[in-house]
């Protein structure tokens, strides 16, 4: 048409370019204003000025660059397309307006919507009906009305995640058009056939419509995952595509639940081959997690491909006679086997002793598998329990052992008959050796697994010989017994490995092999969860499905319930799109594609006249108003820079003389920009008591327990500012103020050591308090208790003292090791000072501290190892009684007897507990610096 | 962007008069150096070392017939047998020329400058003219007031002025007496030889001078830059300049050597020559008239109010 494919929307505008000579002429005559300035020393200045030539014009450079941009701004206004569109209908009568909106027309559907507004306001032009069909809709009206009813039609629709049904749309048309003659016919194809329609179409060709536009998406290629097997090596996917001739490559990505990718393929089609098949290689518990399989890059209902149940871990029970004994777990069958499937499957363990409760108790949690261990005989109402359940579809994976052995003869769920007893091969008494294991048969599940060369089976039960032993034997020793034997038993399944699940007849269950078989027989299984009647009928309400572009959403209102019946498949429908269809715990996928689906392209039947063919987008048409508009711009912004450069604006004396203004401005600005980059701002995690903890925080502080009674809380605040003192005069320690701590209420993890004194006149403590106390001990800090009562028994044995009583009722409720006075060699005794005992007040009741452990090597060490300070120290010396100072520093409470030395004692006491606490073993490991330093030849 | 500088109001003789009498207070009474004081009849407060009409005691002399009686000191007499004569010291006043320069061009007045260059010179020169009243001289302004000596010549100046305007051209100084000082003041923006062509002839007459130039930072910094048009306020003329800050050394150069140049020949001529800067405050042009007045420099050096 054009020499230049371009063509202008407004082409009036373009007149505007006429003025650009005016806007020359303008901005030849027009310099940029100067500021006046008055200035007195004018002849000065002449005489200097005279040789500097003052341009009375801009630059030509400066005038072509503002002619461009108002040129740009012409141009862009006049709305230019570069290729523009060239549809055009012809003939008159009614335009017959067939639109596809499968699955496939997801990805281009607002091209495709633009197309058919573009016909319809063609038809509005020439004032003639449409008849608007959809084809991937319940129902369908081709009867023809006015163009804007058909465009309301037009932008309701929406593209479907369903196949199209263009049979029920063309006889829809062909219904309307019995009488009329259609005048245009545009179809806007999805670009894929769909079989069965040639007669229809053939029909509606020969109504005689004077032009056949086909509209098809001819860039691109459409793709469609069919199926998804959970194979031994890996996730099997195979694929169609529409454009068959080159060889391409896709990325496939599987999913989990979340939508996260957890794995990776690649899906390759051969060239000429329609069919491409990717394989997910990924560990077997990965593939547990898949959710969906995407084809990256591709938003179609078709390359989501939805997985279900049936590709899930299976929920395994485990039963066994005996309990999971921890202590000896190397001759538990349950060991075994929870370490063989935990990879793999989610294990079920009973609670209940009783057997046929715990068995109860796990048929309730639906299982796929049971796996009973060496289990002989049922109770009755057990077996029929199990009998119901294999019958419904259940597997039942049952290990031999010395009480099936032993069972009767008649037990329903063996697969083959078997003979009392066991046979033992190898042995003193035995001229047979324990056997290998054979090839796995053909028929076996187990089949491509090498032999397992290392295990060797000494002891079994055995089958009794029959015709179909072998149909049913799926792993035999070399001398041909039945090692795993399986049988049908109803819809459900029954295994036997005629060996024990423990390593005691065979050394299969320590093999690599075990895990794979159990594995294997696992698979077997079906899933649990879906409420099937008798005849394998049900209705799954939908959970979750598919909108067209393949993003999966909760359900919309059209959806209906989805009738399965035993025996079909279930299919995509107007009412049952795919998706999920269930619910939360069990679902079942249904997916647009079919494994025996085909893609194939479009054709028209044989028709007279000509049909014109077009794509959805004219190759490359660009609307070039939006590049215009920002060249312009652009522009705008070089034009204002060069301006302002050269008025001197941006020199070293504008800056400075516009220095606080412009420094402002540049202020607001910034500030503007991080207000708008800061986001969010980060709500405060204070809490209200923050600020006496950062407090507390600084310096290390001596803590007492407040008991609520006033005296002893008043002798123990004398007490710890009698050590603080002390310390801080004789030790690198300089604790802050003493605090007297509330059990109930205050944080205590902020200390190394609470002194709690037992007071008979206070109230116990609470257990919230004890439990608090608990929590401080096992995180890592110290209580010392006082009972302060030394002097109390007098020696005597057997006497419990109150304050005795009341530290034992509190200790009760604590998790406390077993304690011991402290021994000689202990860190206390040498943690500062040495010391042989820890008197206070009293002198005479010994130090508890937690008993350490005794070993070999300790003997010979000049100091305990203190790894793990002691949790707890109880003594009954008052130690705060003899810490007491007042505030002219003088001692309050006299020692018992009334001796300087004790005192100092009591307080050397506290330094080394102090030390002890604060250094751990640090001070054990000082005994060896000696040694070290000598080793290091100082 | 604002202009950086503009024509200001002339400021009233009133409220420069208020100012000047606040300048001046901060100024010490100003005794003209008397080494070549005019020799006039009218008192003054520069002893003539010789007797005539003063307030200072003199001599003693004999009474000499035909004197007054009046005049005859009997205290003195008393003491012995002559009559005595009370001499006073011949005391005489000091004339000194006044004036400002008042053309459009003083009225210019930068962002950078408090005041116009016309409100500083009006300011100084009547702080001067109290300064020196204070101190009895005689004032006078070429073309205005012809020579007072009185408590109030500032005022009476002050009133003359804002009376008859001073004239903008360089005004007729033939009537000044030799032995008058005379202080103008002006921003000498004229080339330097025409300024010097007017003021040699004056000062081959044996009259001291003392020049003040006021000048507006901006006429000395030259903070223009970018395309700026400038026009002359005494003559309308226009100058554009493209870019502005391209000349700001070639002018500065011009501007400093004009002001050199008329430093120099008035040196040669005798005569002091003081820069004083708007930006400054007036009292810096004030002390250093005065200090140039009063004499204290050695004649001919050039005073700065920097």
């Amino acid at each position: 048409m054009n020499a230049l494919p371009l063509a202008f929307g407004a082409p009036a505008i373009l007149l505007g370019l006429v003025a650009l000579p005016i806007i020359w002429w303008l901005l030849r005559l027009t310099p940029p204003r100067p500021k006046t300035e008055l200035f007195p020393p004018l002849r000065i200045l002449a005489r200097v000025l005279k040789k500097e030539e003052t341009p009375s014009k801009s630059p030509w450079w400066l005038t072509l660059l503002r002619l461009l941009i108002a040129a740009l701004v012409v141009f862009a206004l006049s709305k230019p397309v570069l290729n523009p569109d060239e549809t055009q209908l012809s003939g008159d009568g009614p335009l017959i307006l067939l639109v596809d909106n499968d699955w496939s027309t997801a990805p281009d559907w607002n091209a495709r919507m633009a197309v058919a507004d573009r016909l319809i306001t063609h038809a509005e032009e020439a004032n003639r009906p449409v008849s608007l069909v959809l084809t991937a809709e319940r129902q369908h009206n081709a009867i023809p009305n006015s163009a804007s009813t058909a465009r309301e039609r037009l932008q309701a629709a929406e593209p479907r995640p369903i196949k199209s049904d263009r049979q029920a749309a063309l006889s829809a048309l062909l219904t309307a058009y019995e009488t009329t003659a259609p005048g245009s016919l545009a179809f806007l194809s999805s670009g894929l056939a769909e079989p069965d329609t040639q007669g229809a179409w053939q029909a509606l060709l020969d109504k005689g419509a004077s032009d056949v536009l086909l509209f098809q998406r001819d860039d691109g290629n459409t793709l469609a995952l069919t199926t998804a097997d959970n194979d031994a090596e890996g996730f099997a996917l195979k694929a169609l595509r529409l454009n068959k001739s080159a060889a391409e490559r896709y990325p496939v990505s599987a999913l989990d639940n979340k939508g996260r990718p957890i794995s990776s393929g690649e899906l390759v089609f051969d060239s000429e081959s329609g069919e491409g098949t990717a394989i997910l290689s990924a560990p077997f518990e990965l593939r547990n997690d898949f959710a969906t399989i995407s084809l990256d890059g591709h938003a179609t209902a078709a390359t989501r491909y939805l997985l279900d149940d049936s590709f899930r871990r299976r929920r395994v029970a485990l039963l066994s006679a005996e309990p999971l004994d921890l202590s000896q777990p190397l001759l538990s069958p349950l060991y075994y086997l929870t370490r063989a499937l935990e990879p793999f499957a989610d294990l079920i363990l009973p609670q209940q002793p009783e057997l046929s409760d715990a068995l109860s108790e796990l048929l309730e949690q639906r299982p796929s598998v049971l796996v009973m261990a060496d289990i002989g005989t049922l109770p009755s109402d057990a077996a029929d329990m199990l009998d119901d359940w294999i019958d419904g579809g259940g597997l039942l994976l049952r290990f031999a052992g010395p009480r099936l052995a032993g069972g009767n003869n008649d037990d329903p769920f063996v697969p083959v008959e078997l003979r009392r007893g066991e046979r033992a091969l190898g042995g003193a008494l035995s001229w047979s050796e324990p056997q290998p294991l054979a090839e796995f048969p053909s028929s076996s599940p187990f089949f491509g697994m090498p032999r397992p060369d290392d295990v060797t089976v000494s002891r079994q039960v055995l089958a009794e010989p029959s015709a179909d032993l072998a149909v049913h034997t799926w792993a035999s020793l070399a001398d041909g017994t039945p090692l795993v034997t399986s049988n049908q038993f109803g819809s459900g399944r029954l295994v036997l490995f005629h060996v024990t699940a423990e390593a005691t007849w065979s050394t299969l269950p320590i093999s690599g092999h075990f895990v794979e078989m159990l594995r294997r027989s696992i698979l077997l299984s079906k899933v649990a969860g879906s409420d099937t009647d008798e005849n394998g009928e049900a209705t799954l309400p939908p959970y979750r499905l598919l909108d067209a572009n393949g993003a999966l959403k909760a359900p919309s209102g059209a959806a209906q319930p989805l009738e399965i019946i035993a025996g079909t498949r279930p299919v995509t429908s107007f009412d049952n799109p795919p998706g999920l269809y269930g619910t939360e715990s069990g679902f079942l996928a249904l997916n647009v594609m079919t494994p025996d689906d085909a893609l194939e392209p479009f054709q028209w039947p044989e028709f007279d006249g000509t049909a014109t063919r077009a794509g959805f987008t004219p190759p490359g048409s660009v609307d070039l108003l939006p590049y215009l508009l920002s060249a312009a711009l652009i522009l705008l912004i070089v034009d204002s820079l060069i301006v302002l450069i050269m008025a001197g604006a941006l020199s070293r004396h504008a800056l400075r003389r516009a220095g606080p203004a412009t420094a402002a401005t540049m202020m607001l600005f910034a500030g503007t920009l991080l207000l708008v980059t800061a986001g969010p701002a980060v709500s405060s995690d204070e809490k209200p008591g923050d600020a006496e903890i950062l407090q507390s925080l600084d310096r290390t502080h001596l803590a007492y327990v407040v008991t609520g009674d006033r005296r002893t809380d008043e002798a123990s605040q004398r007490g710890m500012n009698g050590l603080t003192r002390f310390l801080t005069y004789r030790t690198s320690l300089e604790p802050g103020e003493p605090v007297g701590v509330d059990l109930e209420t205050d944080p205590l993890a902020l200390y190394p050591m609470l002194y709690w004194p037992i007071s008979t006149d206070a109230e116990p403590p609470s257990a919230a308090a004890i439990s608090r106390v608990d929590a401080f001990m096992k995180n890592g800090g110290t209580v010392l208790f006082d009972t302060r009562d030394a002097l109390a028994g007098l020696g005597a044995a057997g006497v419990v003292s109150p304050q005795t009583a009341r530290l034992r009722s509190i200790l009760a409720d604590l998790d406390i090791p077993a304690l011991e006075p402290v021994p000689g060699d202990h860190v206390l005794t040498k943690a500062f000072y040495i010391l042989n005992e820890f008197p206070g007040r009293y002198r005479g009741s010994p130090l508890w501290v937690e008993a350490a452990l005794e070993n070999e090597e300790s003997r010979n060490r000049p100091a305990r190892a203190g790894d793990g300070v002691s949790s707890i120290i109880i003594t009954g010396n008052d130690l705060a009684g003899a810490w007491a100072i007042d505030e002219n520093n003088i001692p309050v409470y006299p020692t018992v007897p009334p001796d300087p030395v004790q005192r100092e004692h009591a307080f050397r006491s506290g330094v080394n507990i102090m030390m002890y606490m604060l250094t751990g073993n640090y001070k054990a490991d000082q005994v060896h610096v000696p040694a070290l330093l000598e080793r290091l030849g100082q | 962007m604002a202009a950086i500088g503009q024509a200001a109001e002339a400021v009233t003789t009133p409220s420069a008069l208020a100012r000047a009498r606040q300048r001046a207070a901060y100024v010490p009474d100003l005794l003209v150096e008397a080494s070549r004081v005019a020799n006039t009849v009218i008192a003054g407060w520069h002893g003539r070392r010789k007797r005539g009409i003063g307030e200072n005691f003199w001599q003693f002399r004999p009474y000499v017939e035909g004197e007054g009686l009046a005049r005859i000191d009997w205290r003195r007499s008393a003491r012995d047998d002559h009559t005595y004569i009370r001499d006073r010291e011949w005391e005489a006043a000091h004339t000194v020329w006044l004036w400002a320069d008042s053309s459009p061009s003083m009225l210019f007045k930068s962002t950078l400058a408090p005041v116009s260059k016309q409100s500083r010179a009006m300011v100084i020169l009547l702080a001067l003219a109290e300064i020196l009243a204070r101190s009895g001289e005689r004032i006078a302004c070429p073309g205005v007031m012809d020579p007072v000596s009185a408590r109030n010549a500032a005022e009476r100046l002050a009133a003359a002025i804002s009376l008859q305007t001073m004239a903008d051209t360089f005004p007729e100084l033939s009537q000044i007496g030799r032995q008058s000082d005379l202080v103008l003041i002006s921003d000498f923006l004229d080339p330097a030889e025409e300024v010097i062509e007017k003021l040699a002839p004056i000062a081959k007459r044996g009259i001291r001078g003392h020049v003040l130039e006021i000048c507006d930072p901006v006429e000395e910094s030259f903070p223009y830059s970018g395309r700026t048009e400038f026009i002359d306020p005494e003559s309308g003329e226009k100058l554009t300049a493209g870019r502005a800050q391209t000349i700001h050394a070639d002018y500065r150069r011009t501007y400093l050597a004009r002001r050199e140049s008329i430093a120099e020949n008035l040196r040669r001529l005798g005569w002091n020559f003081i820069t004083h800067h708007t930006d400054q405050p007036a009292s810096q042009a004030l002390v250093a008239l005065h200090t140039h007045l009063s004499g204290v420099p050695a004649g001919g050096m050039r005073g700065s109010a920097q």
